[in-house]
């Protein structure tokens, strides 16, 4: 490792004072607005939170529908990597699934929402294919299609991950001791995936429990935390104490889960040596989750279906000729191409300065020795604990009445901020990987560090920065919770346009800008995945 | 002539260097000859610049070194693992340096060194697709090209197999005579270091054992370290090669 220089020292500094103006700060302020009345300090906020009944029935509904989400996404995302990793279904059905299942993850979750009323609805397209109205959509039914559609893909790729350090010589050592089916899958499966499948469920927990966008769309009258907590802070009695309380109570159970997260990682079973081994053969098997995994990847994109379809019909499901009306409105309507235009913005700013953010911490944190370098992992692991929402009110509590209020610049921080884990720790692990001489030789053959960093590591780790990149723009784009509290009618972002556009029964529009965010990512993710293997097949 | 006076370093509480000292003849091949944790890298790192010392100093030409910073010491290692660049052609990896001093090194003495050391057919090759020799070599020629002042290897031979183990140190001796280089090595295995070098600094825990060249090692070891842990595995290698070619080849 380099010896210190005082541009490491710099950077750093810069980096700290961000995360303690734009983390730590609002944070604190939060939790004292929480105590903070008239009379100073007290614990009377969180006393009457006990006889407000509604807010008691949401904190009640919101563990109810979270749960029962996460043991449904569970099962799913179980199946699903089951299906890639122990059967032998069709080859490239295994790819077409692990594609598919991705596409929520490119979408506002608010848009869910209206593709739930869109297909179940009254005049729903799976109502109406069916033949009659299969269940009341609003309120609880709608919540859990929804939350389960957004949880199964970070569900689904975390036990994916969790498979791949799964040794499957061990079914067949199992077999070949005469286990029997449901032994051998307890000693081979679900065991070794026990953590996986914890962490599963409490991820999906806190991601139900914290999200705005599907309750504003699908809730109804059936209140959840996350539609109380806006309420309160948007309403039409603002009350920014009772919202501090709320946010910290939302809070709290992610500062559980992640805990729990973290915890039931140590359960899970690393196999010192992997080998690839071909699994016997079994027709039922095969078949039998090749219709399920189909069937749930289907399922979900039926939803979505009606999305790209409506926007394209004169009215649906009245006169269903087609037309470019609606299409051609959003892009004459200065308005929602401006909203648009705001959105590509934010996600830009927020992927170039966020993955020079990440990245730059992680550099300093694995490849120096800078003395308070582990802060940032303190950092980070406080930026993946806090929700969105909690941390877009945190800023409006800090920052309202400072010249960054209704800015670009505060929502770009908020995203940065809010999505730093995942991109931190992508480029933590890339750095690490590689040879911790590099920087001494380059020094050495008379480069500054910088030069280095830039000749060098940059190169080195150019798939891992497109990664990041790809990363904090699509959650930018898709983000609802985080900026909801922070745009101003300036600043409108397409996601949050959406929530606007809802009070004026305007779905035709809400399904094209929704439309247009899905193609803007695709074409982002699809880019990013080729410049991806472009950089990595020159190695 | 450089000179190591009374150097120390601690880590912590631990004691890694004692107040070691030692003079090094331009021009010379020296090995620091240890067991792991016996502090050897950690003296090489030393006089590289990259690690600083607690107390002593470095003298190179009546120059005192020791607060002079790596970059300008002059001074260049080639590391165990070579830390090529693996986003650079074996071409550009030599040439790496040459973009920061501009002028110092002309191009055909680029291409003498590449000559010398046998890497024209590699020259276009992705690191990955060279063998650790190619590797080895390619390292050395990037190094060499800055025009070192002392040339410092940290076990130069460790990662390579049998055969090609035995050229490189030839190549080493080479490097060292016809460019008069003052090069300092860091092994463990007795046999490389006394094959190899000028002269052995045999370190155990942070101390001198003995510093000579190889026949006074030998045969006058200072110290009962040096007897078993040096003399005995020579001794015992020396038997396995007698037993597969008999006697009379000693």
């Amino acid at each position: 490792m380099p010896n210190v220089k005082p541009e490491m020292r710099v950077i750093f500094t810069v980096i700290l004072i961000l995360f303690a103006a734009f983390l730590f700060l609002p944070l604190l302020i939060l939790l004292v607005r929480s105590f903070e009345s008239d009379q100073g300090f007290t614990l009377g906020h969180y006393m009457s939170l006990g006889s407000n009944r509604e807010l008691m029935t949401a904190i009640g509904n919101s563990v109810k529908v979270s749960a029962l989400t996460a043991l449904i996404t569970t099962i799913l995302g179980f199946m699903l990597a089951y299906s890639i990793h122990c059967t032998r279904i069709y080859q490239p059905l295994k790819g077409v699934l692990k594609t598919v299942i991705i596409v929520p993850m490119l979408l506002p979750t608010i848009t869910y929402g209206f593709a739930i009323m869109y297909s179940f609805g009254n005049q729903g397209l799976i109502t109406r294919l069916a033949g009659r109205n299969l269940f009341e959509i609003y309120g609880l039914n709608g919540l859990l299609i929804g939350y389960v559609v957004y949880t199964l893909p970070p569900v689904f790729l975390l036990i994916h991950n969790a498979f791949q350090y799964i040794d499957k010589k061990f079914i067949i050592v199992s077999k070949l001791m005469g286990d029997g089916t449901m032994r051998s899958f307890m000693n081979t499966i679900l065991r070794p995936l026990a953590g996986a499948l914890g962490g599963a469920f409490v991820l999906s927990f806190i991601l139900s429990f914290t999200d705005f966008g599907i309750p504003a769309s699908v809730g109804g009258t059936y209140p959840v935390v996350a539609t109380q907590l806006y309420q309160v802070m948007l309403g039409s009695i603002p009350d920014f104490n009772q919202g501090a309380v709320i946010a910290v109570l939302m809070l709290i159970p992610a500062v559980f889960g992640i805990w729990l997260l973290n915890y039931l990682e140590k359960w899970n079973f690393h196999y010192d040596k992997l080998s690839d081994i071909e699994l016997p053969r079994h027709r039922v098997r095969d078949i039998a989750f090749g219709v399920i995994s189909s069937v749930i990847v289907l399922g979900m994109l039926s939803i979505f279906a009606v999305m790209f379809i409506a926007p394209w019909l004169s009215s649906y499901p009245y006169d269903l000729t087609f037309t470019f009306k609606h299409v051609r409105d959003v892009f004459q309507s200065s308005d929602l191409t401006g909203v648009y235009r705001n959105s590509l913005w934010v996600a830009l700013l927020t992927a170039l300065f966020g993955t020079l953010m990440a990245y730059g911490s992680a550099l300093l944190n694995v490849r120096t020795s800078l003395k308070a370098r582990s802060a940032v992992d303190m950092v980070s692991m406080i930026t993946n604990t806090v929700p969105g929402m909690v941390l877009g009110i945190s800023y409006l509590l800090l920052f309202n009445g400072s010249s960054l209020k209704g800015t670009f610049v505060i929502i770009v921080l908020c995203n940065i901020v809010h999505f730093f884990t995942t991109p931190y720790l992508m480029a933590k692990n890339s750095l690490s990987k590689m040879n911790p001489s590099w920087e001494t030789t380059g020094e050495l053959l008379g480069d500054s560090w910088f030069k280095t960093v830039y000749r060098v590591i940059l190169p080195n780790s150019a798939s891992t920065v497109i990664e990041m990149f790809g990363y904090y723009f699509i959650n930018a784009m898709v983000t609802v919770s985080g900026i909801i509290f922070l745009v101003s009618a300036q600043t409108s972002l397409v996601a949050s346009k959406i929530k606007e556009l809802q009070h004026f029964a305007k779905f035709n529009e809400i399904f094209v800008l929704s439309m247009l965010i899905f193609f803007t990512n695709l074409i982002i993710k699809l880019v990013c995945d080729a410049w991806q293997r472009r950089t990595s097949v020159r190695r | 002539m450089l000179k190591l006076q009374h150097i120390s370093k601690q880590f912590d509480d631990k004691v890694v260097l004692d107040d070691i000292s030692v003079e090094i003849g331009t021009g010379e091949i020296v090995s620091l000859l240890g067991p792991s944790g016996s502090g050897k890298t950690t003296l090489l790192n030393i006089i590289l610049g990259l690690t600083r010392m607690d107390q002593g100093s470095i003298v190179f030409h009546d120059q005192d070194l020791s607060s002079v910073p790596m970059k300008k010491r002059g001074f260049n290692i080639v590391f165990q693992d070579y830390a090529l660049f693996p986003n650079l052609n074996a071409y550009d990896n030599i040439v790496y340096g040459l973009r920061n001093k501009k002028g110092t090194v002309s191009e055909q003495e680029v291409q003498e060194y590449i000559d010398f050391l046998e890497l024209q057919p590699h020259l276009k090759k992705r690191i990955s697709e060279l063998s650790g020799g190619q590797k080895q070599r390619v390292a050395l020629a990037r190094t060499l090209v800055t025009k070192p002042k002392i040339l410092l290897l940290d076990e130069p031979l460790s990662a390579l197999d049998g055969v090609i183990k035995e050229s490189i140190k030839q190549r080493i001796q080479s490097i060292a005579r016809e460019f008069k280089l003052t090069t300092i090595i860091v092994t463990h295995d007795p046999e490389e270091a006394l094959t190899l070098s000028d002269k052995i600094l045999i370190i155990n825990q942070g101390k001198i054992a003995q510093f000579g060249t190889p026949q006074e090692i030998v045969h006058h070891p200072q110290d009962d370290f040096v007897k078993q842990f040096i003399i005995k595995q020579l001794h015992i290698k020396r038997q396995n090669i007698y037993n597969l070619f008999g006697e009379h080849y000693a």
